[in-house]
């Protein structure tokens, strides 16, 4: 960088202007993109550009740690990014920020281990996330690191359940079979960069790569909306002043609230997303074959993204379930205010199928409707529904039906069933 | 026998083509294409000065690097670096900057079938962008034979696995070349072809590739011309 340009930066810094036009403690737009795949985010942030990709698969645990899964991270610079970054072994800065993102993830304990867990000490889920650097327009790490929990957020590993003698096999569910879970995320990790710059010690936030450039210091300080400081990194460079740290880390909740809202905001949206492209699958035949347990099936899948959504990071209560029941059997034009939102979109998603049904659809749809049931809370009360639905579908069709621990369950709550004349128990 | 293919299309359909200039801000040029799901990024770098060792240095030299979306760079990228090369070193003008290198990054977004066709647009595109001098355009096409002796273009992924055998095809777009006409160059720039097919299946393939250039050259050339020039700078 030139000395003229350099010094032009400090100068207009010291009348609290930065040379984008933001001020000190402006945060550049952050705009978050999904990819095609559940778990593939793509995420702008000014002129940096990060995309995350989130895979799993099954492997043996650490012997110190059998009964949690694994999480593992890796910063990929594209020589795309910048002139000067290279292929080849990760340099310094690839590592750094690769360490920035891990200990916000795993360190803090914001995605949960444990639940990755299938069978203890033999086989857990191992959790990947590549973070591919496309465009290095200043601060990576804030960008990566929300690419990370974007892509961590819209993951869905495959449903797998034990079988095979003495239960130690285990199966794994292809999509088709059964609904793919998300990954149980507790609290999001937010990073937050500030760059120190000139002799005076001025503080910007959100660096670009000029002012990154020409900063003597930097500090990221990795906070989440509880209050929680899950990590700060200050790795050398200029010395900074208590109070300057203290500043920092207050402007940095007050931004990590904002980031987290879009977050949210955008992964919700996602997921409202999916749900409806889930529903446009179901081909007419359905409606047809047998109407109200049909439209109360969709209903039922509709309900059930929606409770993913609120359960995702909370404990599986009764309550939930009993909720889940509730609107199953009541009649769609019941006043329930839940029921009122599942009507628009049961309106939407018959009119959406109906539109849909000309083109070429695959007739095996029907277990994942009925499997979406079986799978989100393992408790016996969704059973209930299970075995009536089982009747009216399979009429007629060949499905592959996928025998769990849960159907040999025997439903327990008969009690409660009996405000429910709808359902067809036996 | 008429094949069923997913989303009504037919054998000699090819799914949405789209392309744009100018996506990323560092790279001096820059392109993505898409065909259908199947998504490819491109990056150009250059021309920098000096050629890498054993190369020659009266011309140009090209260096591919290809991302996968997932892990290290295996041994299928590793050929598709090798067959981006070779096939960009035919369609740049490679005299025209002497003893330079010229780095272009591919980074697979997402693969839904057809990913080499992909690159190679996205890696035209990323060179327009750059302003790298071309001799033409390069327009690939991915060709499959069915069990049945149909030949479908732009397979899917689920497709691809299904094919008995198939075929990547590169052709030096027809509109505007810079070379007269009636010379070699209206021949197959590349072939790569995996499974078993014979002789005459390999032929209709090229075929119904080369009928299939015409419409996809067009379709490249309008993407590129409508969008606007960039006029920002790219120092430092």
């Amino acid at each position: 960088m030139a000395l003229n340009e350099k010094k032009f930066i400090e100068t207009a810094l010291l009348s609290d202007l930065r040379i984008d036009g933001r001020g000190p403690f402006d945060y550049r737009n952050v705009a978050i993109k999904f990819g095609r795949e559940d778990g593939s985010s793509e995420v702008q942030l000014g002129q940096t550009h990060v995309m995350g990709f989130v895979t799993s698969q099954l492997v043996q645990p650490y012997r110190d740690r059998p009964n949690e899964g694994t999480l593992s991270i890796y910063t990929e610079f594209s020589p795309m990014a910048d002139h000067s970054f290279e292929i080849g072994r990760p340099g310094v800065f690839a590592v750094e920020l690769g360490r920035i993102v891990d200990r916000g993830l795993k360190a803090s304990r914001a995605v949960d281990t444990e639940s990755l867990c299938v069978v203890a000490g033999k086989w857990v889920w191992s959790i990947r996330i590549d973070l591919h650097i496309l465009d290095n327009g200043g601060n990576l790490v804030d960008a990566a690191n929300i690419a990370a929990l974007v892509a961590l957020l819209t993951f869905r590993r495959p449903d797998c359940t034990l079988g095979g003698d003495n239960d130690q096999e285990v199966i794994i569910h292809s999509p088709e079979v059964r609904e793919p879970l998300p990954l149980i995320v507790h609290h999001l990790p937010v990073a937050i960069t500030f760059a120190f710059i000139g002799s005076e010690g001025t503080v910007v936030i959100d660096p670009s790569n000029f002012e990154e450039a020409v900063m003597g210091g930097k500090l990221t300080a990795t906070l989440n909306t509880n209050g929680d400081v899950c990590a700060i990194q200050k790795a050398g460079g200029d010395g900074v002043i208590q109070s300057v740290i203290m500043q920092c880390l207050r402007i940095a909740s007050v931004k990590a609230a904002d980031i987290t809202n879009k977050i949210k905001k955008a992964v919700e949206s996602y997921n409202t997303e999916r749900a409806l492209r889930k529903i446009k699958r179901h081909p007419d035949p359905v409606v047809d074959v047998s109407k109200g347990a049909g439209m109360r099936v969709r209903s039922l899948s509709i309900e059930m993204e929606k409770t993913r959504l609120k359960i995702e990071d909370r404990k599986v209560n009764r309550s939930d379930d009993m909720e889940i029941e509730t609107h199953s059997s009541k009649k769609t034009g019941s006043r329930d205010p839940y029921s009122k939102g599942i009507n628009g979109d049961e309106l939407k998603a018959s009119l959406a199928s109906r539109a849909a049904a000309t083109s070429v659809e695959k007739m095996d749809v029907l277990p994942s409707v009925k499997t979406q049931f079986t799978m989100i809370d393992k408790t016996p009360t969704e059973m209930d529904s299970t075995p009536s639905l089982q009747q009216t579908i399979e009429a007629g069709e060949q499905t592959i039906k996928v025998k769990t621990l849960m159907d040999a369950v025997k439903p327990k709550h008969r009690r409660k069933k009996k405000t429910y004349p709808n359902h067809d128990l036996s | 026998m008429d094949l069923e293919r997913e989303g009504g299309r037919g054998a000699n359909q090819l799914r949405p083509l789209d392309c744009s200039r100018n996506v990323l801000n560092r790279a001096h040029g820059s392109g993505s294409c898409s065909h259908g799901e199947t998504r490819v990024l491109a990056a150009v770098y250059g021309p920098k000065a000096g050629t890498k060792k054993n190369e020659n240095p009266e011309k140009a030299c090209l260096e591919v690097i290809w991302k996968p979306k997932i892990g290290q760079i295996g041994k299928a990228d590793k050929e598709f670096e090798m067959i981006l090369k070779r096939t960009l070193q035919n369609i740049c003008l490679l005299t025209a900057h002497p003893n330079t290198t010229t780095s272009i990054i591919i980074q697979v977004v997402h693969d839904d079938g057809s990913l080499l066709p992909c690159a190679i647009h996205a890696a035209c595109t990323a060179l327009v962008d750059a302003g790298i001098p071309l001799k033409y355009l390069a327009v690939a096409i991915c060709c499959c034979l069915v069990e049945n002796g149909r030949i479908i273009l732009d397979p899917n992924k689920m497709e691809e696995q299904r094919m008995k055998a198939l075929v990547h095809l590169v052709f030096p777009s027809p509109v505007q070349s810079v070379l007269p006409e009636g010379s070699k160059e209206d021949g197959i720039i590349t072939s790569l072809s995996h499974g078993v097919m014979t002789v005459d299946d390999y032929f209709q393939c090229v075929k119904h590739g080369r009928a299939a250039v015409a419409p996809l050259s067009n379709i490249l050339t309008k993407k590129l011309q409508s969008q606007s020039p960039s006029n920002q700078s790219v120092a430092g």
